[in-house]
């Protein structure tokens, strides 16, 4: 089949995959009670958001009166059309970008420093360059160590050096995240503190371990923005560089290099797993065989022969490793306090719900997974010609 | 390489019986997974975590931070006869700023280590004794609590939310990849679709999202677990169906299919009898890799500030290790002037436990990979 034939039959597919998840993000929020949705648009901070309340609230006397203002935000929200309906407007909204506001009542307001009413595209688009930066970091990581590691097991197959491999694998696997970032986090403020760095000497200061962004005590500056946001690129390091700033840039580096190992070191097993098997695999076939015949020396045969022709299985594993990335870490994004699309989206759940946050997110996240593995499927078939997309 | 003994039965049999394939295959794959030094230590210390569950299960709880888990409704508890001695009492939390809400109440704020900027002088600090059994160190300190408690205690939770999680997920997956791969055509097309639907949205955010919403309007302690196992089990399910899916489409072209399919066998005959029993090896290995990572998962979840249980001291072991963690920074501040013990058993024991678990899962999952795949054996 053609590229392109398969490109467009795949984009086609993607439709209902798309529809599907939006239906049940829709269906998780239609079946939260009418109160509740109303408080999380609205707030608490009017009269009670009930069919009836009681009149002297209206100013009406005793008893039980219908609540106009109840009824107003239910035809405002448009709750109170038929589901379908409802449906409808929600895919709609959707497709078209137009995900609403971000709301006051969940902490995602607090990150944005108070101001409500941002579109939600906007406010995602200020924070998923600063997860895109992580979980780059956080590959090269992987890569540097999981495929020269991986080889190496592979190559000396069940002896000392394969346990060990294995072993920190696994470790790395079973170790809570939290837990190491925390304790990282912990020793390295215990072993940083006794140097006499502060803010104006230099930007290394232990404080500087901590947290996404200098405090403003560090100064301001012209093409950063009041929430962190930095312009050309929105890319912090990209841009401290274009500014000239090297200092910042390297001061943004450093902060992203804890997480970025508590986050390779939990992930690393399941790549080192697969460069593992995959090498193992080639080693066993003719040409790996052909090769040793012939004289050519090991290292030749395992770098060149084995380890290029094992490279398809592991470019796979890693395109599905880094969309999996880019929807943020919540959990070392939360102890690292790094303003990533991971912090705000836990930020926008809770103690209130955000929803137009919440399922903006949703929909791009699952864009951004379905599209890697598109081309993902692309590019192992380019890599390996005896692959037949269809 | 020594043979496998399936291929000559130890006991032996009547003559002119054959012994099962089905119990030939777990022979052999009993006989690979006990020559895996790795597998067995890590069978050992799950069989090792499931005694202390069933030890739990009897095991009264002597500290009174601890009653939270006899739960905030007049029917939990369990059974445990330690809850009739205490109150029931409900700790929450509540967003600060506002009033509290109840009297065991704290701000979400103070417990949050993301709020609060790790300046701890750890030269102040000393390492006290190992608190087993008894803990009496400061009793008006709100957030020390005896771990040795919560880890067996949390035991037959823990192992349950796993156990039932996986098993269930395990299960949906199991019919829906047998009738797609088995049927193939249009039934294919769209359950897979629909597991691509479920498969796209990444998982974390998932149950975050169905917790939030639907976690939030549950009070009692059964009916979060529910829907906590549900959260888990709608973002679990779909995995399991791609790899029966997968295993089925090899299967059902097996010569046995065939010869039932030609002596006149119902499609739900043979997919019962012969498809799901040949397809499950696979399921198998995922199963044990998942048991491990649920606790782990549980922990961040609780970690983020989600309170998944009613009472905030509940034994279930990724809790304790994300609340040993949590309160850390505040026991650390807690402490003015003078020597203070550094509560590093509460980090620790959890901790360790976490991990030695899903570690074991993991040896015990590469075992059995290695067991159960022809090429992998050594």
């Amino acid at each position: 089949m053609k590229m392109w034939i398969y490109l467009v039959r795949r984009l086609i597919l993607l439709v209902p995959v798309i529809i599907g998840v939006m239906t049940i993000t829709f269906v998780i929020t239609a079946s939260l009670p009418v109160h509740d949705q109303l408080v999380s648009h609205f707030g608490t901070g009017r009269i009670p958001l009930t069919p009836t309340v009681d009149c002297s609230t209206l100013g009406l006397g005793n008893g039980t009166c219908r609540n106009p203002v109840y009824y107003h935000d239910l035809h405002q929200l448009g709750l109170d059309k038929p589901k379908y309906v409802q449906w409808a407007i929600y895919m709609e909204n959707s497709l078209t970008l137009n995900w609403g506001a971000s709301d006051a009542g969940s902490k995602a307001s607090g990150l944005l420093l108070g101001a409500s009413s941002i579109p939600i595209a906007e406010v995602l688009s200020w924070y998923l360059p600063y997860t895109l930066e992580l979980a780059a970091l956080s590959l090269f990581l992987i890569l540097v160590l999981a495929i020269p590691l991986g080889n190496y097991s592979a190559v000396y197959r069940n002896r000392p050096v394969d346990q060990a491999a294995r072993l920190m694998s696994f470790s790395g696997f079973a170790l809570p995240g939290f837990l190491l970032a925390s304790l990282l986090l912990l020793g390295f403020t215990a072993l940083l503190s006794a140097l006499p760095l502060e803010c104006g000497n230099t930007y290394f200061a232990f404080q500087h371990l901590y947290n996404s962004w200098p405090p403003t005590s560090c100064g301001t500056y012209s093409w950063m923005g009041s929430h962190g946001q930095t312009s050309p690129t929105g890319f912090p390091t990209v841009d401290a560089i274009y500014h000239g700033q090297y200092a910042l840039a390297g001061d943004t580096l450093v902060r992203l290099i804890l997480p970025a190992v508590t986050i390779a070191y939990g992930s690393i097993a399941i790549i080192l797993r697969f460069v593992r098997n995959s090498m193992l695999e080639v080693m066993n076939l003719d040409f790996v065989r052909t090769a040793r015949a012939k004289g050519v020396p090991e290292s030749a045969v395992v770098r060149k022969h084995a380890g290029r022709n094992s490279l398809n299985v592991t470019v796979t594993i890693l395109g599905l490793t880094f969309a999996g990335f880019i929807g943020g870490f919540p959990i070392i994004e939360d102890v690292f306090h790094l303003n990533g699309v991971g912090l705000l989206l836990t930020y926008s759940i809770q103690p209130q719900f955000d929803f137009g946050l919440i399922f903006g997110s949703v929909l791009l996240f699952t864009i951004i997974v379905v599209a890697a593995n598109i081309i993902v499927d692309v590019l192992y078939a380019y890599l390996d010609p005896r692959v037949r997309l269809g | 390489m020594t043979t496998p003994p399936a291929s000559t039965p130890a006991t032996p049999t009547r003559a002119g019986r054959r012994p099962s394939p089905q119990l030939a295959q777990i022979k052999r794959t009993v006989y690979f997974l006990s020559r895996n030094t790795l597998a067995i230590v890590g069978l050992a210390i799950i069989l090792f975590f499931l005694v202390v569950a069933v030890w739990g299960f009897f095991y009264p709880a002597p500290s009174d931070k601890l009653a939270g888990y006899c739960g905030t409704t007049t029917s939990g508890g369990q059974g445990n006869p330690a809850c009739s001695l205490y109150p029931k009492t409900t700790v929450c939390t509540y967003p600060s700023g506002s009033a509290p809400p109840g009297p065991n109440c704290y701000p979400v704020e103070s417990l949050n280590p993301s709020q609060i900027a790790p300046t701890v002088d750890l030269a102040r600090h000393t390492l006290g004794p190992l608190p087993f059994g008894s803990l009496s160190i400061d009793s008006s300190n709100p957030y020390f609590y005896n771990p040795f408690d919560g880890i067996v205690k949390g035991a037959e939770w823990s192992l349950g939310i796993s156990a039932g999680i996986v098993g269930t997920g395990a299960l949906i997956g199991l019919m829906l990849g047998a009738i797609a791969g088995y049927f193939g055509g249009y039934t294919d097309e769209i359950v897979m679709r629909f597991t691509d639907i479920f498969l796209s949205i990444p998982g974390l955010l998932l149950i975050l999202v169905i917790l939030a919403v639907i976690g939030s309007t549950i009070s009692t302690l059964e009916g979060r677990i529910v829907v906590l196992m549900g959260a888990f089990i709608i973002t679990w399910w779909p995995l399991y169906t791609r790899i029966v899916r997968g295993q089925v489409l090899v299967t059902r072209e097996q010569k046995y299919v065939e010869a039932s399919k030609a002596s006149g066998a119902r499609s739900g005959r043979i997919i019962l009898r012969h498809i799901i029993p040949n397809s499950m090896y696979p399921v198998f290995v995922q199963m044990s890799l998942d048991v491990g990572s649920i606790p782990l998962a549980l922990g961040g979840i609780v970690f983020l500030g989600f309170n998944i249980f009613p009472t905030l001291y509940f034994p279930e072991w990724g809790t304790l290790a994300a609340l040993s963690v949590i309160t850390l920074p505040a026991q650390l501040t807690l402490c003015s002037g003078g020597p203070c013990v550094f509560p590093w058993w509460q980090v620790l024991f959890p901790g360790l436990v976490l991990f030695l678990f899903a570690i074991s899962v993991n040896f015990l999952s590469d075992g059995l990979r290695d067991a159960l795949d022809p090429r992998l054996r050594r």
